[in-house]
């Protein structure tokens, strides 16, 4: 849920921007958007539901992984002509690289981890094995990752109310969904656009 | 109760193309965000959340 405040956000920047310029904001035009819901499936099914994620075999979880996410990549690509889409799509290449890189899974060292959490609850985990049935992240030594710099590595700051863990790829995919959000071509003369929707007040 | 749904019909009333619009592609993004990020939540250990995060 870490990454969703992006969304948020980039909503927010987008309405403030049109004020701003005194123009009517309309969110950008996603084509293809059945896409994501169509591959966010085996990821729920892995991840997030009780009932199944325990049926599923380490490789079939990894398996599911790998092609939500190309799935989603595939998305992303086709379209590419919106603002901040190629921005995403490089974020989600990235942490794709890493993940198939390293067993289909997000790679986290137990260095990294070690700052986070106490050395009693680390014990408790295996490595080489998922965090927890819930998670995308494999906990490994930090010399067996491969692409270490692109794995889960960057810790949030500690004034921060949430302690987490993310990646190059996840910086990348929160601010190209921003820019989305903010930057599209998505503002249109408030005049001519309430003339042609016959509508007083500004969009959203 | 009245006042509820009184404001609730106006609530109704007031919603627009645009709106749905902006709530579908809202719930898009999120969905994809979350599809396409691996963030691990250190709070998260153990505990059930949403694709792991």
């Amino acid at each position: 849920m870490i990454l969703v405040p992006a969304v948020f956000l980039g909503l927010l920047a987008g309405w403030f921007r049109s004020r701003l310029s005194s123009k009517v904001w309309r969110v950008p035009e996603l084509k293809y958007a059945w896409l994501v819901l169509v591959f966010i499936i085996p990821q729920w099914l892995v991840f997030a539901l009780p009932i199944s994620r325990d049926l599923f075999s380490k490789p079939l979880a990894a398996s599911c992984l790998v092609l939500s996410q190309v799935g989603l990549l595939l998305f992303s690509l086709l379209n590419r002509h919106l603002t901040g889409m190629w921005i995403f799509s490089a974020g989600l290449i990235l942490n794709l690289l890493v993940i198939i890189s390293n067993g289909g899974f997000m790679p986290v060292s137990t260095l990294t981890l070690s700052h986070l959490i106490p050395a009693t609850t680390l014990a408790s985990l295996t490595v080489g094995e998922r965090i927890s049935l819930n998670s995308k992240d494999i906990l490994l030594a930090p010399n067996a990752i491969k692409f270490s710099w692109l794995a889960d590595q960057f810790i949030s700051p500690s004034w921060f109310p949430w302690r987490f863990i993310y990646s190059i790829g996840d910086v990348l995919i929160a601010l190209g969904v921003f820019l989305l959000l903010t930057f599209d071509q998505n503002l249109q003369d408030n005049k001519q656009e309430r003339k042609s929707l016959h509508v007083n007040t500004p969009i959203i | 109760m009245k006042k509820i749904t009184a404001l609730l019909a106006l609530f109704l009333v007031k919603i627009q193309d645009h709106h749905i619009q902006i709530f579908m592609v809202s719930l898009t993004l999120v969905l994809l965000i979350l599809g396409a990020g691996a963030p691990m939540d250190v709070g998260g250990i153990g505990n059930i959340s949403i694709f792991g995060k």
